[in-house]
């Protein structure tokens, strides 16, 4: 937290003769922070700032900030930053709509640690969105206590979950997103940690879940990443019978899929929301198991 | 923003109360509320306003039950005014509707209302007077728990609270916009990019949605009706309550004092937690968002996550043209998510399939009711996809049409999406309300209206054609209330807090608005045990005075010593909607004056088209029609007219032309009078049939305002006189187009459009 307060109250506001600017009336430059990482960020962020004859702005990825020349008669630093801020980037001003960030491409999704550390401190219990880095951290609390596996495979268990959930929504980009997580998250796993029945189990259908979650990480393509979250989902089951999490995990079914021959998926809620066909189909389907 | 003028408009969140101890109750709460003109200043015009005690909105009265109530109006305004407490108990001659339980209080006269404060809750006051309400006469009413009230919740009660009143602004007179919306005037759509023309659809790829609409007979489709300069929160666009710190909970209690427009609610430190609507507790419910219907009150809860980060309560209206927050703490601001657009074609297509050809709506057997469903899940990219998809073939193929719960879910947003939205079937009173044991009495309401003549109505009636409906006190009177129009409707009552049945059986919330989409049926239940004239009305302002409402009355009640004159009261209270609206235009071209000017009301419509050209060969022309529209949707118009035309070509009246009926046409010296009919068909096409008293007949093909692109216009028309016109216009300005025409007895015109 300090260190963004710092950042915020050492800003300077520099006034320097900008270069580029002629069209730009009143001109009036200033240096911002704004948070990016890539040349991607750049594009997007000048792109906020600009407004032809009004606002520019130039983005510096070395040390995050950016120069903003703009028109002092027709707007205002603040405005701008809000913009920018719109379009996924914090910066000192304003901090992006979550929905904004999380739209960002995957090589713009910059580090956010230091807000959301900052937003995590005082979030009571019902008052956060329920983002998925929430959620783990406080399972893994809660279930140190209780036992040590649980808390070695969660990380695979919500990696698959999220693979589901961006499936349900028809959003390739997340869902490759969430299987890279996946892949990591099973090479990741402390074998010497599972028990002998644990473990034989994991050997089983490790291979499976890192294959398929490879080719889900590959593409964008829903049709694509459907056919091999089946065959994930197959593995995942064997696996989640025997190495339970804390909570129930719903097995289900949808019947139509693949033409008929059916599809499985699992899930932590109870509510039927079908991963195949997303939006066009949501509730077709029904549980075929609860493991708890 | 805000002009130092005649009066100053401040802002009106300074009362904020931290815990209730210093407030005694049972004592006289006196008000004074000085009613002035003022000048505003929201948009960089100066705009004539309301104001009460200085400022936008009227002040926040706070009241604990067991207090009396004594407000005194000070009516310093030119013109009459009556202040309605929307939502609370009291004796009728209090409840401030004029002509119905009160004469209007008159300019530079004051007025007491005194009433017994006899519940709590959030709840709002307003101007019931004409169209006050649309600049500036709305403001929270708020009444708290005794401190040892039994449903007194410890951890809801005891927060810091904050009133909240949303609203609009227009520079437009209120009065003009209401003309406006009476004359089907799209300028409006223009305002908000909702214009939908053949040119937007072809490009986005809904051409064949396009004519389908047309083919309905549907104009564009939009969720509100008025085009608004400002969206408010507590007077302002954008504030901020830096007081709170990281880790307060605030008790936010919202009031929509919008004339027409519903607001979305989202905050972006976190969950929002539902605790009272419209003044009564429910049990505490958690939402990411909301939408609050014009004139609901919902109590909320909000907790500031971090000291050093300000968070935005952002409401959005729902047409999403703009938005209004206010921020709570202080430090780096932390941006809801804003909402995006709608995409209206989606919307168009959805209407398409809702729509039958007669106009009445088909809900495919879905059963819809208490927001669940909200089709127009269809329009917002949050939750059906930023555009349009390619369709996954193999699903397409597939037959899902015949089940209905298949489609339920394609409309039901918190199957379709993470977002959890509130609906109605989520509010569940903490206290069971069943009503007491009584006879019942159920009605039948069936919301009707149409968009193009803006006419709103209850089972196809206006205020002024429909008679009171007799209760009796004890009784309990259920009504089930279903919307086939196209608009959704907030329905209110005065004087009485209704069951809403939701599903939550004894603990069914209790409510005065409730808020009916269009195909959903509602049933609602309230116990009559207050005697007087009680409005029951739509709340979205113009639908009001268009006549959308009913009075309920109690059998063998005490005369209202406020109403003197019961006759004249009522005549006056109908007046609202019998008021006849003018529009008049005329095209100033090079080949002479084309125009025509219309006034109208709900049934009855007088109209005068002329084409006047410049020299005997043009020819002169004009014609009057006087008709009534029957039917609902009001596509049907008998009518009687005088047509006068005198053409005089080389010196000589041509007599000799004949129409295709192979009678002599009449149409270069008429001077008739005529019966006809006109009909409205399929693409909007206006059909006139007309037979004059010199045995004339003459059928007629005409449409008008066939929207091209967002602001181009064509127009076409054929008769069996063999006269012909086409035309296009583009619209410069409210009032001005520019236009070109060619008529077969004038020839080619350029010129300007002139409307009012």
């Amino acid at each position: 937290m300090k260190t963004l307060i710092g950042l915020i109250a050492t800003i300077p506001s520099l006034l320097i003769v900008a270069p580029g600017n002629g069209q730009i009336k009143n001109a009036k430059t200033i240096t911002v922070n704004v948070y990016g990482n890539c040349g991607t960020c750049k594009r997007n962020i000048e792109t906020a700032a600009n407004t032809k004859k009004v606002s520019a702005a130039e983005w510096n990825e070395n040390n995050s900030t950016a120069v903003l020349i703009y028109d002092s008669t027709k707007t205002t630093a603040d405005a701008i930053l809000k913009k920018i801020a719109l379009a996924g980037y914090d910066n000192q001003s304003y901090l992006a709509p979550d929905v904004a960030y999380s739209k960002l491409d995957l090589c713009c999704q910059y580090e956010r640690k230091k807000i959301s550390k900052l937003t995590a401190q005082h979030s009571g219990e019902a008052n956060m969105k329920p983002d998925m880095t929430a959620m783990s951290s406080q399972d893994i609390n809660k279930q140190a206590a209780q036992t040590k596996n649980e808390n070695i495979l969660s990380a695979v268990y919500l990696a698959y979950f999220g693979i589901k959930d961006a499936l349900i929504k028809g959003e390739g980009n997340a869902a490759s997103a969430k299987a890279k997580e996946l892949f990591k998250a099973v090479d990741a796993v402390p074998m010497d940690k599972l028990s002998a029945s644990q473990h034989t189990i994991w050997m089983k259908h490790m291979k499976d879940i890192s294959y398929n979650a490879e080719h889900i990480k590959s593409t964008t393509e829903t049709e694509h990443q459907r056919e091999h979250f089946t065959k994930l989902s197959i593995a995942m089951y064997e696996v989640m019978k025997i190495i339970k999490a804390d909570y129930p995990i719903y097995y289900d079914h949808c019947p139509m899929y693949n033409s008929g021959k059916g599809g499985d998926w699992l899930s932590k809620e109870s509510d039927i929301k079908n991963p195949y066909y997303g939006s066009q189909m949501l509730s077709c389907g029904s549980t075929k198991e609860v493991i708890k | 923003m805000i002009d130092n003028c005649r009066t100053k408009v401040v802002l009106c969140i300074s009362v904020l109360f931290i815990g209730l101890d210093f407030i005694s109750a049972q004592q006289v709460v006196r008000y004074d509320l000085y009613i002035r003109d003022t000048v505003v200043n929201f948009t960089g015009k100066e705009k004539r306003a309301i104001s009460v005690n200085g400022q936008i909105p009227m002040p926040t009265l706070n009241f604990t039950e067991g207090d009396t109530a004594e407000i005194y109006v000070h009516n310093e305004l030119n013109e009459k005014t009556a202040l309605h407490w929307h939502g609370l108990f009291l004796p009728n001659k209090e409840d401030g509707v004029p002509y119905l339980t009160q004469m209007p209080i008159e300019a530079h006269t004051t007025y007491l209302y005194r009433f017994p404060i006899i519940q709590s809750g959030t709840h709002w006051y307003h101007s019931h007077y004409e169209l006050q309400e649309q600049i500036g006469m709305y403001g929270s009413f708020i009444m708290r728990k005794r401190k040892h009230d039994p449903t007194f919740r410890k951890g809801i009660d005891d927060l810091p609270t904050v009133p909240i009143v949303l609203s609009e602004w227009t520079n437009y007179k209120p009065e003009n916009v209401h003309r406006m919306l009476h004359n089907a005037s799209d300028w409006f759509a223009i305002r908000k990019g909702t214009t939908q023309s053949y040119g937007e659809a072809i490009k986005q790829g809904y051409l064949k949605t396009k004519l389908n609409n047309e083919w309905k007979r549907m104009t564009a489709m939009d969720v509100s009706d008025v085009y608004y300069d400002k969206f408010l929160i507590n007077g302002r666009n954008e504030s901020q309550l830096s007081q709170f710190k990281g880790g307060d909970k605030v008790r936010l209690r919202v009031s929509n004092g919008g004339a027409s427009s519903y607001f979305w609610l989202q905050y972006s430190g976190g969950k929002i937690t539902v605790v009272a609507n419209d003044g009564n507790d429910v049990e505490p419910v958690e939402v990411d968002r909301l939408i609050i219907a014009v004139s609901e009150t919902y109590d909320i809860l909000v907790t500031i996550p971090n000291d050093s980060i300000a968070y935005e309560f952002l409401a959005t209206p729902e047409d999403r043209t703009k938005f209004t927050s206010i921020w709570l703490g202080s430090g780096v601001k932390k941006l809801a998510n804003p909402m995006p657009k709608l995409k209206y074609f989606e919307g168009m297509k959805m209407m398409n399939g809702m729509m039958r050809m007669n106009g009445d709506l088909d809900d495919m057997g879905m059963h819809m009711s208490l927001n669940r469903m909200d089709m127009n899940v269809v329009m917002y990219p949050e939750i059906t996809g930023a555009s349009k998809k390619k369709k996954d073939k193999g699903m397409a193929d597939m037959d899902m049409g015949n089940s209905p719960s298949a489609q339920e879910d394609q409309y039901n947003a918190n199957a379709l999406s993470d977002i959890v939205t509130l609906n109605y079937s989520m509010l569940r009173s903490p206290t069971p309300t069943k009503l007491p044991q009584a006879p019942v009495k159920t009605l039948y309401f069936t919301l009707t209206g149409n968009m193009n003549r803006y006419v709103w109505s209850i089972d196809n009636k206006v205020v002024s054609e429909a008679d009171k409906i007799l209760i009796h006190k004890g009784e309990n009177v259920r009504i089930v209330i279903y919307n086939n129009s196209m608009m959704r409707h907030p329905m209110h009552l005065h004087g009485h807090d209704f069951r809403l049945l939701n599903g939550q059986g004894d603990h069914a919330p209790l409510k005065n608005i409730v808020d009916i989409m269009p195909m959903e049926t509602d049933t609602l239940e309230f116990n009559a045990n207050v005697y007087g004239d009680w409005f029951f009305h739509c709340h979205i302002l113009y639908h009001m005075m268009a006549g959308m409402g009913r009075v309920f009355t109690y059998e063998d009640q005490p005369a209202n010593p406020e109403i003197k004159n019961p006759k004249y009261a009522q005549r006056k209270l109908f007046s609202d909607d019998r008021k006849f609206h003018f529009m008049a235009e005329n095209d100033f071209a090079t080949n002479g004056n084309d125009g025509m000017a219309m006034y109208s009301n709900t049934r009855w419509q007088l109209s005068s088209e002329w084409r006047l050209g410049y020299h005997d060969m043009h020819g002169y022309e004009i014609e009057n029609h006087v008709g009534r529209y029957i039917g609902k949707m009001q596509w049907f118009m008998p009518f009687i007219g005088y047509d006068y035309r005198y053409r005089m070509q080389d010196g000589e009246i041509n007599f000799q032309a004949k129409n295709i009926f192979g009678q002599t046409d009449t149409k270069d010296n008429r001077q008739a009078l005529s019966v006809g009919i006109q009909y409205t068909l399929p693409m909007l096409v206006k059909l006139e049939t007309e037979v004059f008293t010199n045995g004339t007949v003459l059928i007629q093909l005409k449409r008008d305002d066939i929207p091209i692109t967002k602001r181009i216009r064509a127009h076409l028309m054929i008769n069996t006189d063999k006269e012909y016109m086409v035309g296009a216009q583009y619209v410069l300005n409210r009032f001005i187009a520019f236009r070109v025409h060619y008529d077969s007895d004038m020839g080619f015109g350029v010129g300007l459009n002139l409307n009012y």
